[in-house]
């Protein structure tokens, strides 16, 4: 029963939020735009067919075909879209859930109640992973459906991306949920877990940089640290070349190497092409494990912060 | 009165109950207070002297730095017995997107009381705090006094064994604290353990049986109201005439003479009788004999003159176990 009235509670809490009717508009309007563009044999269409563009057989896009279109902006939707604006969204959405519950006089009635403080600090956790998957299926169900009805592009692998998504808010949250427990300050918890998202990625970034430029490394100190440091931190750039595999939009890194950004020439290139490869081929428990690793001992310190406080 | 010694238990049995905030802030410094099942307690002090950090450690809120005792015969944070209580605690918010009714019904299901019994004491306890008429108001847009009657109906819908209340007139308007102390008559008729906070001392006088002074995280006073109150009694004599006949005798006495009126100090009857004859033989009109009882507030001065005098206060006796 307490369990249901928490969740009932936290549901309620949600609906009350602006940022929810915010998220879940911002949802049906992508779909809408996708909705609005039409993929045909030699061309595509915009906005429900007003304007027509012929790509002609030698486009690039007649060569990927109307799958690889599909699988390209699902790509793009995954990446930029919800892999950094939608968790910073959502992050900002839920950062009060904390401080709001151990505000003084709110919280004690509740911690009043019989029910012991780690598992109503679970109980809030978990909700807030529930508001974010209320979300991310809203997005991935509304692109994936018109994905489905009016292209005729059924990708089933692109669902993954909703337990994906969530996954990637959690690694983020916990730090959330740590600075909120601490400070009890919604504004330091957004603007610190989302300092420490940027950080978890200098390692694996610093790493990708020496093998892109192996005059680099020669530092080879510095590269085997980074090397070590990229696996304390959660991967959370891992994620969306998870779930751009999953959903079969793997050729897209065909199109968009990561060094060709970075002004590479061919050699460079090729490098940069057999690293995503590489990348391609990550192991998602090893990634996924050692994150969730990381995510679990910082929610267990902002717990045990959350059970030793006096309110 | 409810006699304690009859009581096969205390209802709130605290033993050398200590808190230390941070390393320098002693809100409690072994604090030891037992209260009857079906009595009404209330304890008073001072602000800052540690009465809701007191609810709070009972209350599971605030963990003591050291606390033995039980709470309705079990260990505090029992969560058998959270669930027979009621809390109400001092400046308490409720989410602003709840109506009443779901505050109500929210709050409950925590302490596992059934949907159905939920429905049942949800409208009889609007009803009985007249707030029906608020009960599918938002609570975002109920003012002070609303918010407090909330609070109460709140901490009785489990109808508890036990109701906490840390100031629960708190921004009442007189007609809201007679319902209040109404209410808490009747908990206690019901057999419900009352212990509730307040400096209201007037407040306290109407309804507590027994009542604990705290001051500076120590206990300086604690006992039943009437042994408290009784103990010492004045008696007013005013009379019309001169009284310069009798003046030595009466001050003789031990009395207090003034313009028109003799002041006895203490409750022996015969002294005031004797008092009475000597004016009367004088050829003095009597005019009232008005006994004054010594109220909780001169209590509290006294107490907290003894405070400032000594660095600590005489340890108080634990009454004796029921
Ligand atoms: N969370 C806290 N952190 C640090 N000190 C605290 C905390 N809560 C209370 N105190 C301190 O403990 C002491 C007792 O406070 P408490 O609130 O128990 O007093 P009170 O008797 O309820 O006062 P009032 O009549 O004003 O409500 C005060 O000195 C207060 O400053
Ligand atoms: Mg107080």
């Amino acid at each position: 029963m307490q369990f249901w009235t928490l969740i009932v509670d936290s549901f309620r809490e949600s609906l009350d939020r602006k940022i929810f009717w915010v998220l879940a508009g911002i949802s049906v309007l992508v779909a809408l735009a996708m909705l609005s563009v039409g993929i045909e044999e030699h061309g595509m269409s915009f906005m429900f067919g007003m304007w027509e563009v012929e790509t002609g057989r030698y486009s690039p896009l007649s060569g990927l075909g109307r799958a690889n279109v599909a699988g390209l902006l699902v790509y793009i939707l995954m990446s930029f879209f919800l892999g950094w604006i939608g968790v910073i969204l959502m992050v900002i959405a839920t950062a009060d859930v904390f401080p709001r519950v151990m505000e003084h006089g709110a919280v004690d009635v509740l911690i009043s109640k019989p029910l012991s403080r780690p598992m109503l600090f679970m109980y809030k956790y978990a909700a807030s992973m529930v508001f974010v998957l209320i979300q991310a299926t809203l997005f991935v169900g509304l692109t994936f459906l018109v994905c489905g009805l009016r292209w005729g592009v059924w990708l089933p692998g692109y669902l993954l991306s909703i337990p994906l998504l969530v996954l990637l808010f959690s690694y983020v949250y916990c730090v959330t949920v740590l600075v909120g427990v601490k400070t009890g300050s919604t504004i330091a918890s957004i603007l610190i877990s989302l300092g420490a998202w940027m950080l978890f990625t200098v390692p694996v970034t610093a790493v990708q940089t020496f093998e892109t430029y192996p005059t680099l490394m020669k530092q080879e100190r510095v590269y085997h640290a980074a090397r070590v440091l990229s696996w304390i931190p959660p991967k959370t750039s891992d994620i969306q070349i998870f779930a751009a595999k999953w959903a079969g939009a793997g050729s897209a890194f065909d199109l968009f190497p990561k060094g060709a950004i970075k002004g590479a020439d061919a050699n460079q290139m090729g490098r940069a092409r057999e690293m995503d490869e590489r990348e391609m081929q990550k192991s998602p428990l090893m990634s996924i494990g050692s994150s969730v690793l990381f995510e679990a001992v910082v929610v267990l310190l902002a717990m045990v912060s959350f059970c030793r406080r006096d309110y | 009165m409810v006699d304690i010694t009859e009581m096969t238990n205390w209802g709130v049995d605290l033993i050398d109950v200590r808190k230390t905030y941070g390393r320098s802030i002693h809100a409690l410094r072994g604090v030891n207070i037992q209260v009857g099942r079906g009595e009404i307690f209330g304890l008073l002090g001072p602000n800052g002297a540690g009465k809701s950090t007191l609810v709070k450690i009972m209350m599971t809120v605030v963990r003591p730095t050291h606390a033995l005792g039980t709470i309705l015969g079990r260990p505090i944070g029992h969560h058998g017995k959270l669930a027979r209580t009621g809390y109400l605690p001092e400046n308490h918010r409720f989410p602003g997107y709840l109506t009443g009714n779901q505050v109500l019904h929210h709050f409950a299901a925590l302490a596992h009381v059934p949907g159905a019994v939920r429905k049942k004491n949800a409208g009889r306890l609007l009803d009985r705090l007249g707030m029906t008429k608020w009960a599918d108001t938002r609570v975002s847009k109920y003012s002070k006094g609303m918010l407090q009657r909330l609070g109460i109906a709140q901490a009785l819908m489990n109808a508890p064994e036990l109701v906490v209340l840390d100031e629960p007139t708190d921004g009442l308007d007189p007609m809201g604290r007679r319902d209040v102390r109404e209410l808490l008559v009747e908990l206690k008729e019901s057999g419900t353990t009352v212990f509730l906070n307040s400096h209201l001392l007037s407040e306290l006088e109407m309804v507590c049986d027994r009542v604990s002074i705290l001051i500076d995280g120590l206990v300086a006073r604690q006992g039943r109201l009437a042994d408290l109150t009784d103990q010492t009694v004045e008696y007013r004599i005013s009379y019309t005439g001169n009284a310069a006949a009798v003046r030595g005798k009466l001050v003789a006495l031990g009395a207090t003479v003034d313009e028109g009126e003799a002041i006895l100090a203490g409750c022996e009857a015969d002294k005031v009788n004797h008092a009475i004859d000597l004016i009367r033989a004088a050829g003095l009109m009597i005019d009232s004999v008005i006994p004054k009882r010594v109220s909780l507030e001169d209590i509290l001065a006294e107490a907290l003159a003894d405070r400032s005098g000594s660095a600590d206060a005489a340890p108080v006796a634990r009454p004796v176990s029921p």
